[in-house]
């Protein structure tokens, strides 16, 4: 997969293998606490120490439910911006993004990639593991889900910062 | 009395300076964590790339001191952007 600057400053994607674009399908449920506690927390951390009872009340109360809803509609855009991919002659996925929505795919790459760390507790070796392993389990192909995001990110972060 | 005390002590709390500050993630990218400095604060590249490395070395990074109200607004921010971020008072 390519993620480059396209003639009117949108973000192509291109050469997409179907393994690709399932993961990207699947950016939008990977981001999905399912009510687990460990991921619900570190996407929403408490921004002050615990003495610190009315900042992180009116945290709670104000702040929390739009940082909510900022990240379902980074996810939202996500989901609808692959609706728009389509396959080339060999077989290969292609779409483009406005250059506006980067800031939204970076925020639910995040997710994803937080969500996935923290339901698995990956620790911090794990996460900077390069060597396949002998045997895939789940927790081995988790990680690679991940460090497809983070490739992704890191394609379309070089894509923004060229065309600053 | 007890509401004056505790107004006054209110009122001392919010009008000393608070420090915006991130914390090591082991999950966020470096280029990332470096674009979001960037963004938020409005830093060069290079200063932002010396808190990053701060933060992925030490564990933490003072990114900002100021009043508190401010102080909320970029933590907002960066944990819009995902990055664990919190304010403090700030040490003297």
């Amino acid at each position: 997969m390519t993620i480059r600057e396209g003639p009117h400053h949108e973000l192509e994607f291109a050469r997409i293998e179907p393994i690709e674009a399932e993961l990207l399908q699947q950016i939008s449920p990977a981001a999905e606490p399912g009510g687990d506690e460990r991921a619900e927390s570190r996407l929403h951390p408490k921004p002050a120490a615990s003495e610190e009872t009315k900042l992180l009340e009116d945290w709670e109360e104000l702040v929390r439910p739009e940082l909510r809803q900022l990240f379902l509609s980074s996810r939202e855009t996500v989901e609808t911006d692959l609706k728009a991919l389509k396959l080339d002659r060999h077989g290969l996925g292609f779409f483009s993004i406005p250059r506006t929505h980067g800031d939204a795919w970076l925020n639910a790459l995040n997710q994803a990639r937080l969500v996935l760390a923290a339901k698995f507790a990956f620790t911090e070796e794990e996460l900077s593991r390069y060597e396949p392993p002998l045997a895939f389990s789940r927790r081995d192909l988790v990680l690679l889900q991940m460090n497809f995001y983070a490739m992704v990110q890191e394609r379309l972060i070089e894509a923004l910062n060229r065309g600053v | 009395m007890p509401e004056t005390a505790v107004q006054d002590k209110t009122e001392v709390s919010l009008g000393l300076p608070w420090s915006v500050v991130v914390h090591n993630d082991p999950v966020n990218l470096m280029s990332y964590v470096t674009m979001v400095f960037q963004k938020v604060f409005g830093y060069s590249r290079s200063r932002a790339e010396r808190h990053m490395l701060e933060v992925h070395h030490h564990g933490r990074s003072v990114l900002w001191t100021g009043s508190r109200e401010k102080a909320e607004l970029f933590v907002q921010q960066l944990q819009g952007y995902l990055l664990l971020a919190t304010l403090e008072k700030a040490r003297e």
